[in-house]
């Protein structure tokens, strides 16, 4: 479980606060969407659940985090980063192997994982991202798309309880990123690993995310199950939070029939609102 | 206007990226490229602006072949806006950065224009001159680049999944712009987008590629609602598209929610069900 409690950040040499007051509980096995315009905290936000804030990145700290009831500040990095699985925004920054296998062997022998055990998790993760192929490839001769499917199976080859991702399919394409959200869901249904998910990509965010945390200012605006959150959708685009299509439909409609409609967030759902309302 | 006649391009040691690829955009045309990724879009795009040269075949911008033809020239009539603003940005200023693409490019014109232009240029776009890029945002940072690609005036634009790690605004701020000059100016864009959204919102013609190879070439709408195709590219269609496709009975004609719920409230007008 991730716990925040009051928790205020500003980082040193700043003035205004990157963070401020926020309050936020993930239980075991939830899948948190996190959305937010561009300088609202969310990178931030994962920093404080990894423990690089406060331990890399200094500055006045208010507040607490807990990760599985461990006072992050009082916590190692290195015993953080056995709980919680971190994959960066800028995948550059993250990679730092020739080789692609080379990459996902540098976490495992880190974490000591028994010899005899690395090869299966090897394979298991590059399968699972559907990147076996590129086992021996060299990093340099990937794309961009592939270099963020390669740090993605460097981190679930560790196996990690919760996992976080700062906009980790930027440079997919649609049916790339709609695979990574379903290994997220999958290794979240099946496994109960909990997901922290940073995302722009909002339809596919809101398909997958069982509950979704609105960042702005440094403040969360509005936390609670994803279809309850979306029954905001003003409040939300105010923000210059862009909302599903089909979730514009819905609301649309219980404005022209005057009846509150079921808040739509994938195609099925307005599929069946339309059939019903056309009788 | 750019013409590709059976363009065909391989990077070395690896099979071809882009085989036998013939169209034509006119002047004023907004177009979109769409495909997976390994699709051979980059490449074309790349192929258009002559910064990679056809293996076979020929690209002219208006009349000029690519080959045969010098970068200043080129870069006089097409501008290049790609995904990451940091691989363009080079100066420490905006307004030094604004110059620079002036300088290079229209330098004959004397510095006093070029002064005037950039001025002209910085308070269209709302920056004072004075701000370093790299201590904005990633949206400004390609706001940035994007400034100093339309303080040239190209004839041409063309757009390298120009909103990737951008967030709603700043995405909208950004196509709004390319909206207008398309608009305003009758520049010809064409954009690579993985976002079918905004596809469908800016776009009117869709080149769609797989394998290297252009499998289909019309206005957007019509591709978007040709089912096998978007299947055979890896192509998920916008939400309101896939909808009314769903529904059919009309309803496939709606491509924006008001456009749907219309569609939805006129057929209880007919003596649908009620609420």
């Amino acid at each position: 479980m991730i716990c925040f409690k009051d928790l205020s950040f500003t980082y040193k040499g700043e003035k205004a606060p990157a963070l401020s007051e926020i309050n936020l509980t993930v239980e075991d096995g939830g899948f948190l969407g996190i959305i937010g315009p561009a300088g609202a905290g969310k990178t931030t936000l994962a920093r404080a659940i990894t423990g690089m804030i406060p331990h890399h990145y200094t500055g006045d700290f208010y507040g607490s985090v807990a990760v599985n009831g461990l006072d992050t500040v009082d916590t190692s990095i290195d015993e953080i980063s056995r709980m919680v699985g971190m994959v960066f925004q800028d995948v550059e920054s993250q990679i730092i192997s020739p080789l692609v296998e080379d990459e996902i062997l540098y976490g495992l022998e880190n974490f000591g994982v028994p010899r005899e055990e690395i090869p299966q998790r090897m394979a298991e993760a590059l399968q699972k991202v559907g990147i076996a192929d590129l086992q021996e490839r060299s990093i340099a001769s990937l794309s961009g798309g592939q270099r963020q499917k390669v740090a993605i199976a460097s981190i679930i080859a560790l196996k990690p309880q919760v996992l976080v991702l700062d906009e980790p399919t930027g440079e997919l394409d649609p049916r790339s990123s709609r695979q990574i959200f379903s290994l997220l869901k999958e290794l979240n249904e099946e496994q109960g690993i909990t997901v922290i998910l940073i995302e722009q990509k909002i339809m596919l965010l809101c398909e997958f995310a069982k509950q979704l945390a609105v960042v702005s200012g440094g403040k969360i605006i509005r936390q609670g199950n994803t279809r309850d959150v979306l029954a905001h959708a003003d409040e939300l685009q105010a923000l210059g939070v862009n909302c599903p299509r089909v979730t514009t439909l819905s609301r649309m409609l219980s404005e022209k029939t005057g009846a509150a409609q079921p808040v739509c967030i994938n195609l099925e759902e307005a599929e069946k609102m339309v059939r019903r309302l056309i009788g | 206007m750019i013409t590709l006649e059976n363009v065909s391009f391989a990077y070395a040691d690896q099979g071809p990226s882009v085989q036998d690829v013939s169209f034509r955009l006119e002047k004023g045309e907004f177009a979109a490229i769409l495909g997976a990724n390994g699709a051979g879009k980059t490449t074309t795009v790349r192929l258009m602006d002559g910064l990679l040269k056809p293996t076979s075949g020929r690209v002219l911008i208006n009349d000029m072949d690519t080959v045969k033809s010098q970068v200043s020239e080129r870069a006089r009539k097409v501008g290049f806006l790609f995904q990451n603003p940091d691989r363009q940005i080079c100066k420490n200023t905006v307004r030094e950065e604004i110059l620079f693409g002036l300088r290079t490019v229209r330098g004959d014109e004397g510095e006093e224009a070029l002064q005037a232009r950039t001025d002209e240029v910085l308070k269209d776009f709302h920056f004072t001159g004075d701000e370093e890029p790299f201590s904005l945002s990633r949206g400004q940072r390609q706001r940035v680049a994007l400034a100093s690609i339309l303080a040239v005036e190209p004839e041409i634009l063309i757009l390298d999944e120009p909103t990737t790690g951008l967030d709603y605004l700043e995405c909208c701020h950004i196509m709004d712009r390319i909206r207008k000059m398309n608009e305003e100016k009758q520049v010809t864009v064409i954009m690579v987008c993985h976002d079918m959204e905004v596809v469908l919102d800016y776009a009117r013609r869709a080149l769609v590629m797989a394998g290297g190879r252009l499998l289909a070439d019309g206005p957007v709408k019509e591709i978007f609602r040709n089912t096998e195709l978007m299947e055979k590219a890896s192509i998920l269609p916008p939400q309101m598209i896939g909808l009314g496709l769903r529904l059919g009975d009309g309803f496939e004609n709606a491509d924006t929610p008001e456009g749907m719920a219309e569609a939805v409230m006129a057929r209880r007008g007919k003596g649908g069900a009620g609420a």
